[in-house]
């Protein structure tokens, strides 16, 4: 066990909405934000419904430069160090991390310069693409922003890339190579390309006459997952650190774990093994046992197999007594991809924060391979919530579980 | 000159390219207006697509004005030169 790490502040741009509060308010009142998506339509892609982020309106600030992903990721930054009461202008710029995740980085923009490429020929690209779609460009273009001059990186793991940027933020501090960083994910990948590559694979939801009811975490029904987008933000500090400024953590990170299951490109372990074996490091670096867990934000992407093992995981883990509370947030915001992670770390600080489980949306009824978790439906949950984990698994074979507890 | 392609061009620099509306007269340089040499290969980029012309980007720098800028566009929307407008 080694010295927790402060979460000092979160920020949240999500198909929820922009901020902490709506998307919050959002998830707690299960409100669905699937639709049918104009881009996806027009473009003729093989399913047609997304959760998009809601518009900005007025957003300034050379935006023109920058992929959606970029965006939403500077203006979650924003709120985060609002929330951690940080300022730029005042810390001590080399020691202030930025590591960010992504799945796609920014695939909005190669696809839009690629159909110029295609229809127009190599004259009509914009010479900013490059620094718009390379993966990395959402950590470099938030440091420029910041003026952090720390180390600056972009993590990829998939579906876990945002909760691999925490855990190597953490890792950052703990090294002593930072004093501050700010850690997050961000995806946009609510494009022809990704809908119609997910779509071939079988992965989405073909619900598409019922938007709202597409995206259903651990239910019996569940056929797929639906693509949203959307970006989250995590300020980390030394406990010390965050003591020192006088400011009260949100939640401290006890502790992580990150396996790789080895097994197949896509799917996951059947039974949950690496899933199983990251648990373990988690609990173990924050010198906890199973038994002391008391809400586990899932993965829970809707789709058959995900949710399945995911469910056999936490059986096998704690038993099918009074185990620990399950949410998937998917349900509401959709799979966020690369941004997932960040997101749901977010989420569940503030589970911690404020002793309230959120509901999974689109939850009707558990079939056998989802039953016997105690999952939170129909309505969020008042629980004291002194030690919660945030699972996110990707493509690759990706586990990444972050523990938190109370500060 | 084409009349209509400078207050489209200042129009285009503070909608897309958040140039301050004061800052912007004809004998103003990209590089008074702040834009960086992505940015003014960006701006030539996005006026070819708009008035569908071969405008040469390879030309384009930060030491141009305002109204060269416009010169160069409305040059190319001469009769017989090059055919839509936005």
């Amino acid at each position: 066990m080694t010295d927790p790490v402060a979460v000092t502040g979160i920020g949240l741009v999500t198909p929820g909405g922009i901020g902490t509060e709506a998307t919050w308010a959002a998830v707690c009142a299960g409100r669905a934000t699937a639709g049918t998506d104009p881009v996806l339509a027009e473009a003729g892609a093989p399913v047609r419904i997304a959760c998009r982020v809601p518009p900005q309106e007025g957003v300034r600030g050379r935006v023109w430069r920058f992929d959606p992903a970029t965006r939403f990721l500077l203006t979650a930054a924003r709120e985060a160090l609002a929330t951690a009461r940080l300022d730029p202008e005042q810390w001590e710029p080399g020691r202030v991390a930025v590591v960010v995740g992504t799945a796609a980085g920014g695939v909005t923009t190669l696809e839009a310069q690629h159909r110029k490429l295609l229809a127009s020929g190599p004259g009509a690209l914009s010479p900013l693409t490059l620094p718009a779609f390379l993966p990395n460009m959402a950590a470099g273009q938030l440091a420029l922003e910041l003026g952090a001059t720390g180390p600056s990186l972009q993590t990829s793991t998939a579906c876990a890339s945002g909760a691999t940027a925490v855990i190597t933020a953490a890792l950052l501090l703990r090294a002593g190579l930072c004093d501050v960083a700010v850690a997050g994910g961000t995806d946009a990948m609510v494009t022809p390309l990704c809908a119609s590559a997910f779509a071939k694979m079988g992965a989405l939801s073909r619900r598409e006459g019922d938007p709202g009811s597409a995206s259903r975490p651990f239910d019996r029904d569940r056929d797929g997952f639906v693509l949203g987008e959307g970006s989250g933000v995590l300020v980390l500090e030394r406990t010390a650190h965050a003591a020192a400024r006088t400011v009260r953590p949100l939640a401290l990170l006890a502790g992580y774990g990150a396996t790789g299951d080895a097994h197949h490109p896509t799917a996951p372990h059947p039974r949950g093994a690496g899933l199983r074996a990251a648990t373990a490091r988690a609990l173990a670096g924050a010198g906890r046992t199973p038994d002391e867990v008391g809400h586990i934000n899932a993965h829970g992407t809707s789709t058959a197999l995900n949710d399945a093992v995911e469910a056999t995981a936490i059986r096998e883990l704690y038993g099918t007594g009074t185990g620990p509370s399950v949410t998937s947030a998917k349900g509401v915001l959709g799979h966020t991809m690369g941004a997932a992670g960040a997101i749901e770390a977010a989420l569940t600080v503030l589970s911690v924060a404020r002793g309230t489980v959120p509901p999974t949306a689109g939850f009707t009824a558990p079939d056998a391979a989802t039953a016997g978790i105690d999952l939170v439906r129909a309505a969020a949950r008042p629980q004291r919530v002194g030690l919660a984990l945030s699972h996110s698994l990707g493509f690759g074979g990706h586990n990444t579980v972050l523990a938190f507890t109370a500060a | 000159m084409d009349d209509r392609v400078y207050p489209r061009l200042v129009t285009l620099l503070g909608d897309k390219f958040e140039v301050a509306a004061d800052l912007i007269r004809p004998d103003a340089t990209l590089g008074d207006l702040e834009l960086d040499s992505l940015a003014v290969v960006e701006l030539y980029v996005t006026l070819q697509e708009e008035w569908e012309i071969p405008l040469d980007d390879s030309a384009a720098t930060a030491e141009l004005t305002v109204a060269e800028v416009a010169r160069s566009v409305a040059a190319l929307l001469a009769p017989g030169k090059a055919g839509g407008t936005p």
